[in-house]
């Protein structure tokens, strides 16, 4: 834990001294750098409200409650715990929305609960996969995504079971 | 993404006019203002690792991240230009590092860089590769989780870090396969 936050500071450390002994402007650099910051968020602005809309939909409709105890049953068959439907479900689509859901199951279940450290393997092991691939398309014309989601979707299901049962054995 | 944005959103409407209409336009303003602060934290978070990101490529360091991950990209990137293998290896270095907000920024600008060479509207396999390589997360070390379930009382807050590894590193590797193996079926049976 106090190795991990020092990753970021040392780095930046490292990487300012090794500019500033090159002798390059590191001030005007940087701000150089920033500038590119605010139209890259113009760009993503229409998409992130776009796929906001629809989660803010789904979830308080609750259609997704419905959705995840439908799923229920499946997933205890492949040794999901089904207290981590919503969790599975939201995932993909929103880190804001899967992180509450998330704070929700530890607060409820106790930090150290089998279904916590399930759900924080699958946290800590996954991404939000049709997030990434709308944010990153958004920057090209492309239209047709081919097998993107799907497979990124398998990918990240098969480690969301291999978490629940790594959880077990460890 | 168009027809699964609809399946999201019709059959949650009407969902919605059945059984509480008067939340609808509870959970739309939601969704644009949660949409907006979160451009707003995301718009201060990429100032930060741009401006860095600046000074990585000003220092030439860029170019040796590069060539010290090129076994990797060069095998899972054929065909791309220099520029965008050199933008996918800081991508990549970032997320493993647990520093996935700087990836970001930068995985957007490899992006741009395979579009740039690109004709068609459809995706191409490096595109797919690096969204792929994104979505299933290459983060070794959870740290916001980690930190967020010390907060909430763990007394083995760490005692994720080992499962985390395996999981993300099998479904990484799963995609990988996947997207090779996708690649080939497609290009066997021609483009649909």
């Amino acid at each position: 834990m106090v190795l991990s936050s020092l990753i970021t500071p040392i780095l930046i450390a490292s990487l300012l001294i090794y500019c500033a002994i090159k002798r390059i402007n590191c001030y005007a650099t940087f701000c150089g750098g920033v500038k590119n910051a605010l139209s890259l968020c113009l760009e993503l602005f229409p998409f992130i409200i776009t796929i906001f809309v629809a989660i803010s939909l789904f979830r308080i409709s609750g259609l997704c409650n419905i959705v995840s105890n439908l799923c229920a049953p499946i997933l205890s068959l492949v040794g999901i715990p089904p207290e981590l439907c919503e969790l599975i479900i939201i995932r993909p689509f929103s880190g804001s929305g899967s992180l509450s859901i998330y704070e929700n199951l530890l607060s409820t279940y106790g930090a150290d609960s089998y279904i916590s450290r399930c759900a924080s393997v699958i946290m800590g092991s996954s991404e939000t996969v049709f997030y990434v691939a709308t944010i990153y398309f958004a920057q090209t014309k492309v239209k047709r995504l081919l097998y993107a989601i799907p497979v990124g979707l398998i990918a990240t299901y098969t480690g969301t079971i291999l978490s629940c049962w790594l959880c077990r054995i460890m | 993404m168009q027809k699964l944005w609809l399946v999201l959103v019709i059959p949650s409407l009407i969902f919605m006019i059945i059984n509480s209409p008067q939340n609808s336009i509870l959970a739309l303003t939601q969704a644009g203002s949660d949409g907006v602060s979160l451009i707003i934290k995301l718009a201060g978070i990429y100032s930060i690792w741009l401006g860095f990101l600046a000074l990585i490529e000003k220092s030439g360091l860029d170019n040796k991240i590069a060539s010290f991950l090129s076994p990797i990209v060069d095998k899972l990137f054929k065909n791309t230009s220099k520029e965008a293998k050199k933008y996918i290896s800081l991508n990549i270095s970032a997320n493993m590092l647990g520093m996935g907000n700087a990836g970001t920024p930068i995985g957007l600008k490899a992006m741009k860089e395979l579009n740039k060479d690109h004709k068609s509207n459809i995706a191409s396999l490096p595109m797919i590769m690096l969204v792929v390589l994104n979505a299933t997360s290459l983060q070794l070390l959870p740290t916001t989780i980690i930190s967020l379930r010390e907060v909430a009382g763990s007394l083995s807050s760490t005692d994720i870090i080992l499962p985390s590894i395996i999981a993300t590193t099998v479904s990484t590797l799963l995609g990988i396969v996947l997207v090779k193996l996708c690649h080939k079926w497609k290009k066997h049976y021609g483009t649909q």
